[in-house]
């Protein structure tokens, strides 16, 4: 494990806001590379990794289906989920997923 | 007659003996040969069966040497497998056939060894004996057996019972229906597993599993995986940083905010500060992107601390990212000036201690894309300072270092400066050599520059032989003001309506800024004389680092200085103190004053500490209509009081206020 990305996820897991990430890989099987935070220990982080793998899935496969041609159409680039306690942002990308979760309003 | 017959009786006694005698040699002969087990003739048959077997077992030509290793014996010959033992057969081989194939009346006849062996054996033996032979028989090669097509004869149509046909065909429905259903159960049931096979496929797929430590270990350091992680924890964290909660209700809540009153105050919004970047280290130069308000760069000097880590850093900051830099590059030297390329937004221009031009891609990594030989062709001194000049299409960037040489670069070839300047003066005493600290050119000029020297005096400097003056430092007008090593030069910028582009400030080491007016081209002089400044504002308590006017407010400008103070000035409200002063960090030195570019809202101010201070001077960026007049009241009262002093060359034209 390269020392700058550590660096670089204990600076973004200690961000005053910052609740816990996860670092998922896609592809067919979802599976969990590293995970922070209280939120996503153990079977709650598996739970929370599958749900988030569908709604890349499910969102994604939204936007293709609106996509007018047929080359290769959007891509989901950021999705920040605004939920009532917190908020996720999820960056993904082919093969690699970061999943966000933290407290606006602290 | 008798005699006859005794004879005969004899003979046949003889004889009788002799087939006694033979018959009894005969048994022992053979219980020997059957008690003695390797007996040579039994030894014999035993040989040829082994013979036999290793020949049908191995398959391999035997039929050249004695030993068993085909392709030792004959080198030429490559082994040849099976083949050979029909060859062996067919083509009775290289002829020892020997007369005594009639021994060998069993089947095998393999050849040269087995006759030979044959041979040997039988020439131990008595010649007189006839060895008991046995008939062995192998089959050396199998042939595939032959299929033996055999037909049978049938009745083909079943026996056809004419009894009841309409039973039958019922029978046959039924039959048929049922076979139908079952069919269909079955159908069902195939259905119904391949669902359920399915699902659980899908429910193995959709269970989170665990990596393995090896797969886990081979994700961490792919590459991409890295690329990745850093791309998206930037996006993570630029999203984070905005810090308004946009489903904010106003209708509940009681939020007590603390209103601010903005007026004269200086915020700060930040200070950009790595400690991969910054540690240790200190801020020459500080640049902002013309392309992207919120990107500014900042170049480092070396961390004395850390031998390993490179000598100079160049960051590129971004107003929404606070907690890193976008981007970070590397030198091998210390990098003393920095700047964006006003032409490309991805490019960035560093002039280093050693005196190389490194320039910096945003798009590549670390090291720099282009550097200048470190040969005499260029610099081969610290260059302190660089600038731009030009027009899109036509733009050089001018760089100068303190041995007083001048390059002139052409951005994409930076394998030699397109001209070099030696500014030299001459009427120094002991070495023509100007020592260059800071340089700028005026708004709007690009062929004659102003030069900020160790000893405290400023000069011109033209870039080309133009009428009446030489290319080269003009050492007739002399710029003679401060005491010390002057740290920063800046001429007005050139907007609103009132041009003041002649007037230029100094800040040096002394503790003193200094305002003058630069002398006017068109009249070069030809004997040494010196300038005075305009106005000196001796507010400062240390070194006075830097100084710049602001790029929107004429009678606007900003100093920083060695004591971490950045000192606000305002021409028209009061000419001899700041109009506010504040205490940046931690009282350590503020090596760089920039405004950003747009309309001057923000400084930023780069410390000794490694740190770059971004502040908002608010409403005090907003000139007023006034402005431009006001300032030039002011800079007439300044040279007016100067004239009454007796400080500057009285030049009554010169006094029309503006120009």
């Amino acid at each position: 494990m390269p020392p700058e990305l550590e660096q670089t996820l204990t600076l973004l897991s200690s961000h005053r806001s910052v609740l816990g990430y996860l670092l998922l890989s896609r592809g067919d099987h979802v599976s969990i590379i590293r995970h922070s935070g209280v939120i996503f220990e153990g079977e709650q982080g598996k739970k929370y990794a599958s749900v988030i793998g569908k709604m890349v899935e499910s969102v994604q496969a939204g936007l293709e289906e609106v996509s007018m041609s047929e080359n290769d159409g959007d891509q989901i680039r950021f999705m920040r989920i605004r939920t009532k306690r917190h908020e996720i942002m999820i960056s993904p990308d082919e093969r690699y997923l970061l999943a966000v979760l933290h407290d606006p309003a602290s | 007659m008798s005699d006859k017959r005794r004879a005969e009786i004899e003979a046949k006694r003889a004889k009788l003996a002799e087939l006694r005698k033979a018959r009894a040699d005969r048994q022992r002969a053979e219980t020997e040969r059957r008690q003695a087990e390797p007996g040579p003739s039994s030894g014999a048959r035993r040989d040829v069966d082994d013979l036999v077997n290793q020949l049908v077992g191995s398959r391999s030509g035997l039929d050249t040497g004695e030993d068993l290793t085909p392709s030792s014996s004959l080198p030429n010959t490559p082994p040849r497998p099976s083949t050979n033992l029909l060859h062996g057969l067919t083509l009775s081989p290289s002829g020892r056939v020997s007369r005594q194939s009639d021994v060998g009346s069993d089947k095998v006849s393999m050849g040269t060894t087995m006759m030979g062996m044959m041979e040997h054996v039988d020439r131990v033996l008595t010649p007189r004996f006839i060895p008991d032979l046995i008939d062995v028989e192998q089959e050396l090669f199998e042939l595939p057996q032959r299929e033996r097509v055999i037909y049978n004869k049938e009745v083909q149509t079943t026996a056809i019972e004419t009894e009841t046909p309409q039973i039958s065909e019922n029978e046959i429905r039924q039959q048929i229906m049922r076979e139908r259903e079952l069919e269909a159960e079955r159908i069902a049931q195939d259905k119904e597993l391949e669902e359920e096979s399915v699902q659980l496929e899908k429910e193995i797929e959709e269970e989170i599993r665990e990596l393995t430590e090896e797969e886990r270990s081979h994700i961490l350091s792919a590459p991409e995986f890295l690329d990745f992680v850093e791309q998206s924890s930037k996006i993570v964290q630029r999203a984070l940083n905005d810090g308004y909660d946009y489903i904010r209700d106003y209708t509940i809540g009681t939020e007590a905010n603390g209103d601010d009153s903005e007026g004269k105050r200086v915020k700060r919004i930040c200070a950009f500060y790595d400690e991969r970047c910054g540690k240790n280290r200190s801020i020459t130069d500080i640049d902002w992107s013309p392309k992207y308000p919120e990107l500014s760069v900042a170049s480092y000097n070396k961390n004395p601390a850390a031998l390993n880590e490179p000598d100079g850093i160049v960051a590129v900051w971004n107003l929404h990212l606070l907690d890193r830099s976008e981007f970070v590059f590397h030198s091998q030297s210390d990098v003393l000036s920095v700047t964006f390329s006003p032409f490309h937004s991805n490019l960035v221009f560093g002039g280093t201690y050693s005196g190389q031009i490194l320039l910096w891609d945003t798009r590549s990594k670390h090291l720099p894309v282009l550097k200048t030989p470190l040969s005499a062709a260029g610099h081969t001194h610290p260059v302190y300072a660089m600038q731009m000049v030009g027009t899109q299409n036509a733009h050089n960037l001018i760089t100068s270092s303190t041995d007083g040489t001048v390059c002139s670069w052409l951005v994409d070839m930076l394998a030699q400066p397109q001209e070099t300047l030696e500014l030299i003066h001459a009427g120094h005493n002991k070495t023509g050599e100007v020592a260059i600290t800071t340089l700028d050119f005026p708004d709007n000029e690009t062929t004659t520059f102003w030069v900020g020297t160790e000893e405290g005096n400023v000069y011109q400097a033209n870039r080309y032989d133009r009428a009446g003056a030489k290319a080269g430092l003009n050492q007739y007008d002399i710029y003679k003001g401060h005491a010390g090593p002057v740290m920063g030069l800046h001429f007005h910028p050139l907007v609103g309506p009132v041009d003041f582009s002649d007037l230029f400030l100094t800040a040096s080491v002394d503790w003193t800024v200094k305002l003058w007016r630069a002398k006017s081209l068109a009249k070069p002089s030809t004997a040494a004389h010196a300038i005075s400044p305009i106005y000196s504002f001796d507010e400062a308590d240390d070194y006075v680092y830097d100084v710049k006017w602001h790029p929107a407010h004429p009678a606007l400008f900003g100093t920083v200085d060695g004591s971490g103070r950045f000192d606000v000035w305002n021409l028209n409200t009061d000419t001899e103190v700041p109009i506010v002063s504040t205490n940046v960090g931690s009282g350590r030195a503020i090596n760089k004053l920039q405004w950003d570019r747009k309309d001057g809202r923000r400084a930023a101010l780069g410390g000794s500490d490694g740190k770059l201070y971004v502040y908002d001077i608010g409403d005090m960026a907003l000139p007023r209509e006034s402005e431009w007049t006001d300032l030039q009241k002011t800079v007439a009262g300044f040279i007016g009081g100067a004239q009454a002093n007796g400080v500057v060359d009285g030049d009554a034209t010169r006094i029309v206020a503006g120009r």
